[in-house]
């Protein structure tokens, strides 16, 4: 019997699990490790940042499922991994911190034969002053964040209602942020709030971005095919920003954030203020806070995680200049090239570098969103490691891994641009594959016939689909593995 | 770099007819059912590979 641990219960860590349990729980004991008791689907923290829907909508307890699963399941922060052991036992181990109530701030000690190391990101709202719930501005990435910006939303609008006119900022809130389609996506359901509550008129909607065009949102931008000609994300994104009256500010690197105030940098080097009444801007991420210490216990952190805290995987971390990536760069099994029983999935693991052209200003200023990886790659990649596992465990260490590079995946993405089963709207965009392939497709770097967009109320039902199905499958019910990652 | 609310007061506008479209329900439901298609058919191609 193997022991297969998973750090964290994310997008990627749920669905290696619920497919542990399913493919190889038989014979083997299946564990997750995540320090919160709730699932989140991401995706629709929009909905709740704008009151559209309640909290309890987009979360839902673990430990039930798991209990139901029969996978063991512990609430509890990963703090080390000791991929040797240490002095007392030769079996490789991760020491957790319980946030279990029950078993408040005991440290334990769990082994493990495969690790998956699923833990997301670190939401690092320290790298910019007074950025964040704790600063100056509201954020939608916790269900507990969202609540708190919808009811920042209603004290706006109803200064507006009152006849004060009012500056919306929402976008990123660092030059090395991700996540720019939430933002987009923010932007637009705020949009479509103030429009519904008739007030949009009294408001200055600003989307301030790292992107240097529309439309890349941290992809390099996408081309499509539409009646006949081959058009940008970008022409379609400004056509959308032009229809809703957006401005934008692009190509910026917020400095820090004061209250009401915005200092921000942009790629040209000019620096600027943007005075404002309500501020979502996301996070940049990083690694969560996980150290590595080899059998003398000895710190191997730097051997094991990127300096970005993410974990290296079996990409090409060489480092070499925008000009000379390829696709191949990208990992595609996943597993850490040291301790090949570790694998590191969805936001946790580190990329070779973005996929947008990164950009420095004069002042030498890294104005380059980071690549995404979020949701649909995320739950591939963790079905992966599973597949991967099993062939280990039926065939042995020589078995042949699976294989889901960024760079031969396909993304299906719908960014909500307003809320409501007859008023509202999506950008259903479909990519083919992520990460751009020049050397097979040399004028686009995807796939004409599967990179594709369209704006409409369809796009809304589909991403309201998408939030029932996902949770249901989630949730572990009958037919769950029927529904694609 | 160019002043990007220059670039967007230059965008293609959409027209009446095509907000229409856009929340007609039956033209939506056919495109609700065009785009799971592709979406479908593009999540069948670029899942997993193996080796």
């Amino acid at each position: 019997m193997s022991r297969i641990v998973i750090l964290g219960a994310g997008i990627a860590g749920h669905t290696a699990a619920l497919h542990a349990k399913r493919l190889l729980g038989k014979n083997n004991q299946i564990v997750v490790i995540s320090p919160n008791s709730n699932y989140n689907w991401i995706p629709s923290n929009i909905w709740v940042g704008v009151g559209k829907m309640q909290k309890e909508q987009v979360l839902f307890p673990l430990a039930p499922v798991y209990k139901r699963k029969g996978i063991e399941f512990h609430q509890a922060l990963a703090k080390s991994i000791y991929p040797e052991g240490d002095a007392t036992t030769a079996a490789p181990f991760v020491e957790v911190l319980y946030t279990d109530p029950t078993k408040a701030s005991e440290i334990g000690r769990i082994e493990y034969d495969f690790l998956i190391n699923a833990t997301g990101p670190r939401l690092n709202f320290a790298a910019t002053e007074g950025l964040g719930p704790e600063g100056h501005t509201v954020s939608v990435c916790t269900a507990g964040h969202a609540v708190d910006a919808a009811e920042a939303l209603q004290k706006i609008i109803a200064r507006m209602k009152a006849g004060e006119k009012q500056t919306l900022a929402i976008g990123v809130g660092h030059g090395t942020c991700t996540c720019e389609g939430a933002a987009f996506e923010y932007t637009f359901n705020v949009d479509h709030e103030l429009r519904m509550a008739g007030v949009r008129n009294m408001a200055d909607l600003v989307y301030i971005t790292n992107e240097y065009e529309l439309g890349d949102f941290g992809v390099g931008g996408m081309v499509f095919t539409q009646r006949g000609f081959q058009t940008t994300s970008k022409l379609w994104t400004e056509s959308l920003f032009r229809e809703r009256g957006v401005r934008a500010i692009l190509g910026a690197h917020v400095e820090k954030v004061e209250a009401g105030k915005v200092f921000y940098e942009q790629v040209n080097g000019t620096k600027d203020v943007l005075a404002f009444d309500f501020a979502m801007l996301l996070p940049p991420f990083r690694g969560v806070d996980l150290q590595a210490f080899n059998k003398a216990g000895e710190d191997i952190s730097s051997e094991i995680f990127a300096p970005s805290g993410f974990m290296k995987v079996d990409a090409d971390y060489s480092g070499k200049p925008y000009e000379e990536w390829k696709a191949s760069d990208w990992p595609s099994t996943y597993r850490n090239p040291i301790y090949p029983n570790i694998f590191a999935v969805g936001i946790a693991f580190a990329p070779p570098h973005q996929i947008s052209k990164p950009r420095k200003s004069p002042n030498g200023t890294l104005i380059a969103p980071s690549p995404p990886r979020t949701g649909m790659p995320s739950g591939i990649m963790g079905k992966l490691a599973i597949l991967t596992i099993k062939e280990l465990l039926n065939k042995g260490p020589q078995a042949e891994a699976h294989s889901a590079s960024m760079a031969k995946m396909g993304a299906a993405c719908v960014a909500s641009s307003g809320s409501g089963l007859t008023q509202g709207s999506a950008a259903a965009m479909t990519m083919f594959p992520i990460v751009p392939d020049y050397e097979k497709y040399p004028n686009t770097g995807r796939s004409l016939k599967d990179t594709y967009g369209e704006i409409g109320l369809s796009g809304h039902w589909i991403k309201l689909l998408l939030h029932y199905m996902f949770i249901y499958k989630a949730k572990g019910r009958p037919g769950w593995q029927f529904i694609p990652e | 770099m160019e002043n990007p609310n220059d670039s967007i007061a230059h965008a293609p506008l959409p027209t009446e007819k095509t907000l229409r479209f856009r929340k007609n329900l039956l033209i939506q439901l056919w495109r609700f059912a065009a785009i799971n298609f592709k979406m479908l058919n593009m999540i069948r191609k670029g899942h997993h590979q193996k080796g």
